[in-house]
C-alpha cells in the first residue's frame, strides 16, 4: 500500500470538457470497465437477497465445510458461517469505506489544493509544507498509527485512508489550478471584469475533471487495498462484520483446515480492486491524446 | 499472532514443557552429544531475571541460571540450589545449600552469593522482582553453606517463588562484568546446565553444555539454540522440516495431526493457569450480581472446548487448576450451559466484551456472542490493539475483558493478586472481605491442609459471585521430533534441558 | 542547478520539522500505556510510576517533545523502551533484511515489467498490448499479503518447495538467502511491476516515436537493433527515477509482506513498536522513512531535470 499508484505521468490538460457518454462510444475498455464497476456497486446492493444464509449465523457443529457441500456453495468459516454469503456482504463493507476515504481525501485535498493554486505566494508554500509532510510520513504507517489512536473500527479506518489520500489530490488540484491560471482563456475572462469566484467556480473547477475522474476512481481501488490490508492487521472492520481483509486474516491461521477461507475473500478483493483501477486506467488512457495511435 | 503471557498464552497454545506427568520415553539409555533447537513463539527483551516480564524468557532462564529450589511435575517442592530447608519458625526460614557448586565463570556459589541476589533483586531501580520478595526483609550469611531469610510475616508462598525468576542466583562478578549490555549478553553468569554463547535478535540465541556443572554426567546435549518464531503455522512448518527439533507450542486445531504422525511427539499433563474473561463489578451492568450469574450460566463450556480448544484440555470451573494439590473436583458451580436458568436469573441485557485482533481469540468471542444470543443476552464485541486494551482493561474502563492467566505453582498466585480487594490484577474491584480473610490465612498459614480449605472456601465464593467466568484449563505439553528423549513434562509450561538427550 | 538544490534542501526543513511534530503527537496520544507492555505480568501501581519516571513520561507532553528534538539533534535516538537496545542498533539491526527483500522485490518488478512494457509499447494497442496491461493491472489488484498467504500455502506449506519464510544474511549463505526471499520478493514486488510496466510502456512509445528512431527503422536496422540499442536505454530513464522512488518507500512498502513472512525487517519492527507503543523506536523510523522518501524525490527531480533540460521548474 505505497502511494506508488497515485503516481501519474505529467499530463496536458484538455481545455474542453469531454462528456462521460462521449467516451463511452469511442472506448470500449472504458464501457466495459464501467460496467464491471457497477455490477460490483449491485451486487452490494443486493447481497442480502442474493445470500443463501444469514452471514453472521453462527454454526458450531459445521465448520470448515469444503466448498460444494450441501447448502453452502463455498463451504463454511470456522464457526459454521456460510463463506458465500461473508464474501458477498463483503461488497457492502468495502464499497461504502472506499466511498467514504475517497471523498474525505478529495474534498480535503481538492479544498487545500485549490487554496493553494489559487492563492500562491506564502500560503502556497506554508500549506504545501503540510502536504509535502505528510506525504513522506509513510503512508500505512501512517494509517496504522492513525487507528491505533483512534481506535480500530471501520469508521477510524475510513479517516485515516481519507487522510493518506489528502496529498494525491491537494497536489493534483493544485498543479492544475497552476496550469489554469496561466491559460490565455482565464486571462481573457479576467479582463472582462469576471469576479474570482465566478472564475474558480464557472472555469477552472470544470476544467480540472478529468484528472480527477481518473484519480478517484484509481484511489477507490487503493482505498479498497489500504482497508483491508488494515482489517489483516486487525486495525479495520470488528467482528462479526464480514471484511474481507479480516477474513484472509483469519483464513491465514486457518489455512491447513480450510484454505477457502482466505482464498475466496482474497479473490474478492481482488476483483474489486481491479475494477476501480481498470476503469481508472482506461480512462486515462481515453483521455491522453499521446498514448492514442 | 505474537500475543504472549496474558492474551492467549494458555487458551488455544499449546504449550511444551519439562517431562514427568505424562510418563517418560525412557527406553534407552541417554545418548551424549548433538544440538537442539527449540522455536519460542515470540522474541525475548532481556535475559537478565531481573527485569524479565515474558514467559518465553523463563525458558531461557531455566536452562541457564539455577534456583533456589526447584519443583517435580507435581508441583512439589524440591532441593534446588538449597539442599535442605527449615521452615518451622514462619519468620526465619533456614536454608541449606548445596556446597561445591561454581559458576559458570569459576567464581563459587555460596550464602553471600545468595544474599546479594536477593539484595540485588530488591533494591535495583529497574527490578521487577520487588513485589514477589515483598515479605522478605532481609537475608543473613551464617556460613558459607547456611542463610536465613528473616521474614516481615509468614509467607507460605515464599519458597514457591524461589523456584521461579526471583529465587535464580546469578555470579555478581559476571553481572559487574556485563554491565550495561548485561541483559543483552549474560555471559557465564549461571550455574545452570547450558552457558552462554550469543544471541543475535529475531535470528537464534545460542547456548552451550556448562562443562562443570554440578550435577554430574548431565547436561546430555552439547548446546542449545532457541529461535523466535511468532507464528504457529511457521512453527508447525518448521518443526515438520526439521529445521526445530522443539516447539515450545502450536496451535491447538494442529495437535490431531501431529499426535497421528509418528515422526513425532506430543505429550500433555494440566498446566497452571485459567481462561476465561473478566467482568467489572464496579460499574453496569455487572454491578448486578444477577447478571453476572446468567453471564456464567449461558457460557457453553464444552462447546467452547471443543470447537477452539480441540478438545485439549478441560472445562475450566474456577482458578485452581487439577494440576494444583489445591483443586477442588467437587466445586462444579456453572457447569454446562444453561440458557433457561440464565434467563431466570438476569435476561435482556447487553454488555461490551473487550478482546484483541488474534484471529483465534476473535473466533472465540464471536462464539461466545452466540451462545449468549441464546439467552437473551447481548454482547458486542470491540477489538482493539493490544496496548489499548490491556490499559484499559488494568484501569477498569470495561464491562467485560478476556484475559487468561498463564498460571503460577502455588495457589495464592492464581487467586490473591487476583480477588483480593485492591490485588495488582483485581481489574474487576471485586471486594469480598470473607474471601479477603480466607486468601490472607492462605498466605500465612504453613499447614496445607488448613490451606487447601480455604481454598476450597474462597474459590466457592468467587466462582459463585463471578466477577470472572471461568471457561477452560489449558495443557503443558511436549511437542517434538522422536529423537527427543529424557523430556520431562512439567506443568509449569518450562522445558528443562539438562536432562534431555537426542537419539 | 545548485541554487535549485540548496532550495529544495532548505525546504525540507520545514516538513522534516512537521514530520517531528507530527508522529510524536501521533504516538503519544494513542490510548495505552508502555509501561504495562514493559511490565507485562507483574504490574503494580509503584512499579507503573516507576517506569513513567524512568522515561520521562511524567512531564507535559511538549516538554517530552522539546527534550526529544533535542537529543536527535545530536543524533540521539535513545533507546527502546521494550529492549533497552540502542534504537540504532535496532534499526541497523534489521535493516539488512528489509533491504534484501526491497531489492529482491524490485528485481522481481523489472523483470516483468520491462518485457512486458516493451512488448506492450511495440505492439501498441494490440491484443498483446491488452493483455500485457491487463496482467500487470491484476498484479497491482491483488493484496500483498494475498499473495503472500496464498504462496505460502502452495509453495511452501503444501509442496514444501520454499521456506516459510525467515530471512538468512545474504552473506551468512548466498543460496540459502535466496531460497528464503524469493516468496516475500514476489509477494511485494507484483504490485510494482504494474507501475513500472507502465512506465517503461510510455516512455517507449514516446522513443519510438522519436525521429532517431524512426530514421533507424526507415534505414533498415533489425528490430533487435532499434529496441535495444536505440529505445531501451533512453527509454529507461524514466524508469529509474520511478524505481528510484521505489527505493525511497521501501521501509513502508515493507510493512505487510513482513508481517505475513515474519521477515525480521524494518517494516515489522515499526507495526511491533506501535503495537508495543515504544515510542522511541516508531519515532526514528517514520524519520528515518520520510528522509529516504524526501531524498529519493529530490535525486529523482534532479535526474529528470539533467536528462531533459525542456522540463522547468516553478
Amino acid at each position: 500500500m505505497s502511494s506508488a499508484p497515485l503516481i501519474s505521468e505529467p499530463q496536458p490538460v484538455r481545455a474542453a470538457r469531454v462528456g462521460g457518454l462521449a467516451l463511452a462510444g469511442k472506448y470500449p475498455r472504458v464501457t466495459l470497465a464501467s460496467a464491471f464497476v457497477a455490477l460490483l456497486f449491485l451486487v452490494a446492493l443486493v447481497a442480502p437477497i442474493l445470500s443463501p444464509h444469514d452471514p453472521l449465523a453462527v454454526n458450531p457443529d459445521n465448520p470448515y465445510l469444503p466448498p460444494l457441500s450441501p447448502g453452502h456453495l463455498l463451504g463454511t468459516d470456522e464457526l459454521g458461517r456460510d463463506l458465500l454469503s461473508r464474501v458477498l456482504w463483503g461488497t457492502r463493507v468495502s464499497l461504502p469505506v472506499a466511498f467514504v476515504a475517497v471523498a474525505v481525501g478529495f474534498f480535503a485535498g481538492g479544498i487545500i489544493g485549490l487554496v493553494c493554486g489559487y492563492a500562491g505566494g506564502v500560503t502556497d508554500l506554508l500549506l504545501m509544507r503540510f502536504i509535502d509532510a505528510l506525504l513522506a510520513f509513510p503512508g500505512l504507517i501512517l494509517a496504522i498509527a492513525l487507528v491505533a489512536a483512534l481506535g480500530p473500527g471501520l469508521r477510524n479506518a475510513m479517516i485515516a485512508i481519507g487522510i493518506v489520500a489528502i496529498p494525491a489530490y491537494a497536489r493534483l488540484v493544485r498543479g492544475q489550478v497552476l496550469q489554469l491560471k496561466h491559460m490565455e482563456f482565464v486571462t481573457a475572462t479576467r479582463s472582462l471584469g469576471a469576479q474570482p469566484l465566478r472564475l474558480v467556480f464557472g472555469h477552472i473547477l470544470p476544467n480540472l475533471l478529468n484528472p480527477i475522474i481518473v484519480q478517484v476512481s484509481l484511489s477507490a481501488g487503493f482505498a479498497i487495498l489500504a482497508e483491508a490490508t488494515l482489517s489483516f492487521l486487525g486495525l479495520g472492520a470488528q467482528v462479526p462484520t464480514p471484511d474481507w481483509g479480516q477474513m484472509i486474516n483469519s483464513g491465514r491461521t486457518f489455512l491447513n483446515n480450510d484454505p477457502w477461507l482466505a482464498i475466496v475473500p482474497g479473490a474478492a478483493i481482488s476483483v474489486a480492486v481491479f475494477s476501480f483501477n481498470w476503469l481508472g486506467d482506461s480512462l486515462r488512457d481515453a483521455l491522453d491524446p499521446r498514448l492514442r495511435s | 499472532m505474537r500475543r504472549v503471557g496474558l492474551a492467549a498464552a494458555c487458551l488455544v497454545m499449546v504449550v511444551a514443557c519439562g517431562s514427568g506427568g505424562g510418563g517418560n520415553n525412557q527406553s534407552a539409555t541417554p545418548k551424549h552429544g548433538g544440538t537442539a533447537t527449540i522455536a519460542l513463539e515470540s522474541e525475548l527483551r532481556t535475559l537478565d531475571p531481573l527485569d524479565s516480564s515474558l514467559l518465553v524468557e523463563r525458558e531461557v532462564f531455566y536452562n541457564m541460571y539455577d534456583s533456589l529450589f526447584t519443583i517435580d511435575p507435581s508441583l512439589s517442592i524440591k532441593p534446588g540450589l538449597v539442599k535442605s530447608w527449615d521452615t518451622s519458625d514462619p519468620v526465619n526460614y533456614k536454608f541449606t545449600l548445596q556446597s561445591g557448586v561454581k559458576y559458570q565463570d569459576g567464581t563459587p556459589f555460596n550464602a553471600q552469593s545468595v544474599k546479594d541476589n536477593i539484595t540485588r533483586y530488591k533494591t535495583t531501580a529497574n527490578s521487577r522482582r520487588k513485589s514477589d520478595l515483598a515479605s522478605v526483609s532481609s537475608v543473613e550469611v551464617v556460613d558459607d553453606t547456611h542463610v536465613t531469610f528473616h521474614l516481615k510475616k509468614p509467607d507460605a508462598t515464599l519458597l514457591a517463588t524461589l523456584v521461579d525468576r526471583a529465587g535464580m542466583m546469578l555470579s555478581m562478578a559476571a553481572v559487574q562484568k556485563g554491565g550495561q549490555n548485561f541483559s543483552l549478553a549474560p555471559m557465564n553468569a549461571g550455574s545452570g546446565p547450558f552457558q552462554f554463547v550469543e544471541w543475535k535478535r529475531n535470528d537464534h540465541l545460542n547456548l552451550t553444555k556448562n562443562p562443570s556443572y554440578w550435577k554430574s554426567g548431565l547436561p546430555y546435549l552439547d548446546g542449545l539454540t532457541y529461535r523466535a518464531i511468532p507464528d504457529v503455522n511457521a512453527i508447525l512448518a518448521a518443526l515438520k522440516t526439521g529445521d526445530i527439533d522443539i516447539a515450545r507450542t502450536i496451535a491447538a486445531k494442529d495437535v490431531a495431526g501431529l499426535k497421528a504422525d509418528s515422526g513425532f511427539i506430543y505429550r500433555s499433563t494440566p498446566a497452571l493457569g485459567f481462561n476465561g474473561f473478566e467482568l467489572n463489578t464496579g460499574a453496569p451492568p455487572f454491578n448486578d450480581p444477577a447478571k453476572r450469574k446468567a453471564v456464567a450460566l449461558a457460557i457453553d463450556r464444552y462447546a467452547i472446548l471443543k470447537n477452539i480448544n480441540f478438545n485439549i484440555g478441560v472445562v475450566g470451573y474456577g482458578p485452581i487448576p487439577p494440576s494444583s494439590w489445591a483443586f477442588d473436583s467437587n466445586e462444579k458451580i456453572y457447569d454446562h450451559a444453561n440458557p433457561t436458568a440464565a434467563k431466570n436469573t438476569a435476561t435482556g441485557f447487553s454488555f461490551m466484551y473487550k478482546t484483541t485482533s488474534d484471529p483465534v481469540l476473535q473466533q472465540l468471542a464471536q462464539l461466545m456472542q452466540a451462545e449468549l444470543a441464546a439467552a437473551g443476552i447481548t454482547m458486542n464485541i470491540q477489538t482493539e490493539e493490544f496496548a489499548t486494551y490491556q490499559q484499559e482493561c488494568a484501569n477498569h474502563q470495561f464491562q467485560a475483558c478476556g484475559v487468561n492467566w498463564s498460571g503460577r505453582i502455588d495457589p495464592d498466585g492464581n487467586t490473591y493478586a487476583w480477588w483480593h480487594t485492591g490485588g495488582d490484577f483485581n481489574d474487576s474491584l471485586y471486594s469480598n472481605s470473607q474471601v479477603d480473610a480466607w486468601l490472607e490465612d492462605a498466605r500465612t498459614t504453613t499447614d496445607q491442609a488448613k490451606r487447601k480449605q480455604d481454598y476450597d472456601n474462597a474459590q466457592k465464593q468467587i466462582v459463585a459471585d463471578a466477577p470472572y467466568v471461568f471457561s477452560v484449563f489449558g495443557v503443558s505439553a511436549q511437542i517434538s521430533s522422536t529423537k527427543i528423549q529424557g523430556f520431562t513434562l512439567y506443568p509449569d509450561l518450562m522445558i528443562r534441558m539438562g536432562e534431555v538427550w537426542k537419539s | 542547478m545548485l541554487t535549485y538544490v540548496l532550495r529544495r534542501l532548505l525546504l525540507m526543513l520545514p516538513v522534516a520539522f512537521l514530520v517531528t511534530v507530527g508522529v510524536f503527537m501521533l504516538i503519544h496520544l494513542t490510548p495505552g500505556d508502555p509501561a504495562l507492555i514493559v511490565l507485562g505480568e507483574d504490574r503494580s501501581p509503584q512499579a507503573i510510576a516507576a517506569i513513567h519516571q524512568q522515561l520521562g513520561l511524567d512531564k507535559p507532553i511538549y516538554v517530552q517533545y522539546v527534550i526529544w528534538l533535542g537529543r536527535i539533534a545530536h543524533g540521539d535516538f535513545g533507546r527502546s523502551i521494550t529492549t533497552h537496545q540502542p534504537v540504532g542498533t535496532a534499526i541497523t539491526e534489521r535493516l539488512p533484511a528489509t533491504l534484501e527483500l526491497g531489492t529482491a522485490a524490485l528485481l522481481w518488478s523489472l523483470i516483468i515489467a520491462i518485457p512486458l512494457g516493451t512488448i506492450a509499447a511495440v505492439k501498441r494497442g494490440s491484443l498483446a498490448d491488452y493483455i500485457a496491461t491487463g496482467i500487470t493491472v491484476a498484479g497491482v489488484s491483488l493484496p500483498n499479503f494475498f499473495i503472500g498467504v496464498v504462496l505460502i500455502f502452495v509453495l511452501s506449506v503444501s509442496l514444501r518447495l520454499f521456506p516459510f519464510g525467515g530471512y538468512i544474511p545474504l552473506g551468512q549463505d548466498p543460496v540459502e538467502s535466496l531460497h528464503h526471499v524469493v516468496l516475500p520478493a514476489i509477494a511485494l514486488g507484483t504490485a510494482g511491476a504494474a507501475i513500472n510496466m507502465r512506465f517503461t510502456r510510455s516512455s517507449m512509445i514516446e522513443v519510438l516515436n522519436n525521429d532517431y528512431v524512426r530514421t533507424a527503422w526507415a534505414k533498415g536496422a533489425s528490430w533487435q537493433r532499434v529496441i535495444f540499442i536505440h529505445a531501451l536505454k533512453n527509454a529507461l530513464i524514466p524508469v529509474v527515477t520511478i524505481v528510484g522512488l521505489q527505493i525511497g518507500g521501501i521501509i513502508e512498502g515493507a510493512v505487510v509482506t513482513e508481517t505475513v513472512f515474519t521477515w525480521p525487517g524494518v517494516g515489522r519492527l515499526a507495526v511491533e513498536s506501535i503495537s508495543d507503543r515504544d515510542y522511541t523506536v516508531v519515532q526514528a523510523i517514520v524519520l528515518l522513512a520520510a528522509f529516504s522518501y524526501m531524498l529519493a524525490n529530490l535525486l529523482v527531480d534532479l535526474v529528470y531535470r539533467w536528462v531533459d533540460p525542456r522540463i522547468s521548474y516553478s
